[in-house]
């Protein structure tokens, strides 16, 4: 019998605020976290906008002590993690360390500051630099030090599969816990905005702007052109149900199921990106136990991407059928894209979506695409009861990964 | 309750190109160390690394494969190991329940560095459109994909020295559940600059030689490569008629939560994988006919893997041959579990142990069968390959006889 997995803690820091509530209030009032990034220069590129975690206070949740050895990403993942520990009131001593793991989702880690170091090693003798310095350099280090922080012994896993990284990580830390490995796992993802990430992205003609084009983060819309690379951190508590409810812990909601699938990084045809897409969706629903008809918000994807949109609408109204009227939600176009940390993120808004009755709206978009035809949340948010929701994340080169999560029987 | 069998391997070591090759090298106990090629070391106190020598790029440009990075020795790895199998080319199936696993530690650093070292004026001066392609870990699995038509769920483990074991657990889950048929499941690092740096200034690196279990050892050497292993379920592996290396019994995976670079002093984090392992292989200590140790050669690894192997094995720890591969080829980082799961099904096969090379001072503290200098005949059914990383992310796996 396979256990029942719920969430019972949310982490966040984010372009739009530390911290649960402020991440949600900012949500539902329609709030950007988008702005010119003013860290590295592009005054030789067109695209200039990226949603940069401000005003962030590592202090305030891991102290001072040792922090200056800590790179950035490290400090977004440690203070979220803290945060979500703190409200599942999982204080160190509270539980056993060998039941609880952590499973962490970043497409890129640390490669930033690994590259960094590189820079000194190059510069400087490297032989007389501190060891102090790589401390926190290997992709997976930040996964480290929350395992080394509050004292985790169960597990420590680092998955990379692109955008998909911390929708992937959640959906591992939800089979190991049903198949009763551990009873908790930190889960989520953490990515940031530094100037080799986004060559990488500029090079690849995947960000909004280019060509000259109006930069925006507008999911579904048909002005739409590209992401916008975002950085933050979206940490949860996964938990078995009964050792949630043993000790009397908050519970948000229910980790239902999760279905993935992958197109294999290959230049196919759309229809059989639909398709694939589609499949994600349908075995996540299979997986739950719950129908089509039952799910009542779709979290979706889209970023802003020309095509990777279209084929994330196709194949909902594929599974869902054309006029279904399920509500689709798009929180991309208030966060950007902080690609393998996204899912993580859409989870956190979903729960609270299922928890306060709310779905916040899409904004940045301003005039509709002809050929999307869903039940977009525009212009406002809407209030509804919430029983099941259906997340999608997708990698643009193939992966796709989703999950049913629903208010708790 | 289904299995999972392992039908073909690949490698890529510094003692050898492919796996007859590197076995060779292994039951000779080859030393695979070498003065440093790829980059100038004359500022550091160590010049040795075990590069990977002689290979050859003679394949047909395929997709997406770039000379001089992590991609070829995958590539040639997963090929070798895929027409072992008799995958390669088999159109028969679906691919969409042919899933990648692929551990790492470094990724594509190495590349990155290479156009770095051109101008270090500027930063992005290092970055062009093939750096860019390859940077993300994840294009490891797109280029298998690409070339191989896996078109099943795939990721990266980024789990330091341990990386090729958690694929190796993460494969083993999926094929249990019947999510997909077949995994390929691996590791493959090079050395980069950055990494040796980074041990360099810890003081782990040996400046001549690695010595496993030596009361001298020094501590470890870096080495390169790749491992590939295809994982199938028992039943898909029976019906398509594939010849089978070994099963796949069981996996344990924990954490040391302790420190960033230091293991556990007693090992309590390495005591619980092994434990698990052997608990969900349903195996009791006495089984165990070989341990594949992590045996990096540092003072604390080797002596803290030996107290964890004595609180899980008791008496009969003493009576297991227990050798480091990495006395030969070094330690591939993200590779290395990879390469020494592939190890422990080549002995399954061979019935032949490799040995600990190197040694020669036995040290009080580490007082165990480390098989030392020469391979060993040996009768063994089933075989623990532990991983040990930095950070202290421990994973052993299992691997059995065929029963």
């Amino acid at each position: 019998m396979k256990k029942r997995v719920v969430v019972t803690g949310l982490g966040v820091v984010s372009p739009m605020g530390c911290g649960k509530e402020g991440f949600w209030n900012n949500l539902i009032a329609g709030k950007s976290g988008i702005a010119p990034m003013s860290a590295f220069d592009l005054s030789p590129y067109t695209c200039k906008l990226g949603g940069v975690v401000r005003d962030f206070k590592p202090e305030i949740y891991l102290g001072s002590k040792g922090l200056k050895y800590l790179n950035k990403g490290t400090r977004f993942l440690g203070s979220a993690s803290k945060m979500a520990l703190d409200d599942a009131r999982l204080a160190q001593g509270s539980f056993q360390p060998e039941q609880m793991g952590i499973i962490i989702g970043s497409s890129l880690g640390n490669f930033s500051e690994t590259t960094d170091y590189f820079y000194e090693i190059i510069r400087d003798n490297p032989s007389e630099l501190s060891p102090m310095l790589s401390y926190d350099v290997a992709l997976n280090s930040s996964t480290n030090y929350v395992s080394v922080i509050f004292g985790i012994k169960g597990l420590a896993r680092t998955i990379s599969s692109g955008f998909t990284s911390s929708a992937d990580a959640i959906g591992d830390a939800f089979r190991m816990i049903q198949r009763d490995v551990v009873k908790v796992i930190v889960a989520g993802g953490v990515e940031q905005v530094s100037m080799d990430l986004y060559l990488i992205f500029y090079l690849r003609g995947l960000l909004s702007g280019l060509d000259g084009a109006r930069e925006t983060s507008a999911p579904f819309d048909k002005a739409r052109n590209g992401f916008i690379m975002a950085e933050g951190s979206y940490v949860v508590i996964l938990e078995e149900l009964e050792h949630a409810l043993h000790r009397g812990a908050h519970i948000y909601a229910e980790v239902r199921g999760f279905g993935n699938t992958f197109t294999g990084a290959k230049n196919h045809p759309a229809d059989i990106c639909v398709h694939r897409a589609e499949r994600a969706m349908h075995e996540a629903l299979i997986n739950a136990g719950v129908e089509k008809e039952g799910i009542d918000l779709i979290s979706a994807n889209a970023n802003g991407c020309r095509l990777q949109d279209a084929i994330e609408a196709k194949a909902i109204q594929s599974l869902f059928g054309v006029n279904c009227g399920v509500a689709v939600s798009a929180v991309k176009s208030n966060l950007g894209e902080s690609y393998g940390a996204s899912g993580a993120a859409q989870l956190i808004s979903t729960v609270l979506s299922i928890s306060s009755g709310q779905i916040p709206h899409i904004i940045h978009s301003r005039e509709k695409d002809p050929g999307i035809d869903l039940n977009l949340i525009l212009e406002k948010p809407v209030r509804k009861h919430i029983e099941n929701a259906l997340i999608n994340t997708m990698d643009y080169e193939g992966n796709n990964s989703c999950f049913v999560i629903s208010r708790v029987k | 309750m289904s299995k999972v069998v392992i039908t073909g391997l690949g490698l890529v070591t510094p003692v050898g190109i492919g796996v007859r090759e590197s076995w060779e090298s292994f039951i000779q106990g080859r030393n695979g160390a070498n003065e440093m090629k790829s980059f100038d070391t004359s500022k550091y106190k160590v010049h040795r690394s075990c590069e990977v020598k002689n290979f050859q790029w003679d394949f047909a440009l395929e997709n997406q494969i770039r000379e001089n990075t992590i991609h070829k020795y995958v590539y040639y790895a997963a090929r070798e190991a895929l027409q072992e199998s008799g995958l390669l080319g088999d159109t028969r199936f679906n691919r969409e329940r042919f899933s990648l696993a692929i551990g790492t530690l470094a990724a594509e650093l190495t590349p990155f560095e290479r156009l770095l070292r051109l101008d270090v004026s500027k930063k992005d001066n290092g970055f062009d459109k093939i750096v860019a392609a390859v940077y993300p870990p994840n294009s490891i699995t797109n280029m298998l994909s690409q070339n191989f038509d896996f078109e099943g769920p795939a990721m990266i483990s980024l789990n330091a020295c341990s990386s090729g074991n958690h694929a190796i657990a993460w494969a083993y889950d999926l094929l249990i559940d019947n999510k997909v048929d077949v995994v390929m499941v691996g590791g493959g690092d090079m050395i980069p600059q950055t990494e040796f740096t980074h041990f360099h200034n810890l003081k782990a690196l040996a400046p001549e030689r690695c010595q496993p279990f030596d009361k001298n050892r020094q501590g470890l050497m870096i080495g390169e490569g790749a491992g590939i292993l295809i994982m199938e379920r028992y039943e898909f592996a029976r019906e398509r008629g594939a010849m089978i290396i070994a099963e796949m019994s069981g996996y344990g995976l924990s954490c040391d939560g302790f420190h960033m670079t230091a293991p556990h002093p007693e090992g309590d984090g390495a005591v619980k994988c092994m434990s698990d392992a052997l608990k969900m292989a349903k195996l009791s200590p006495r089984q165990i006919g070989y341990i594949n140790a992590h045996g990096t050669g540092t003072p604390h690894n080797d002596r803290t893997e030996t107290i964890a192997i004595k609180r899980v094995f008791n008496e009969d720890a003493y009576k297991i041959p227990c050798s480091s591969t990495k006395s030969m080829i070094g330690h591939l980082m993200g590779a290395a579990s990879a390469v020494e799961s592939v190890v422990c099904c080549l002995t399954l096969r061979h019935g032949i142990v490799p040995p600990t090379i190197n040694y020669e001072t036995p040290d009080p503290e580490c007082d165990l069968d480390y098989v030392p200098n020469a391979a060993r005949e040996v009768k063994v059914d089933h075989i623990v390959n532990n991983s040990f990383a930095f950070g202290g992310n421990n994973a052993t796996t299992i691997f059995s006889r065929m029963g």
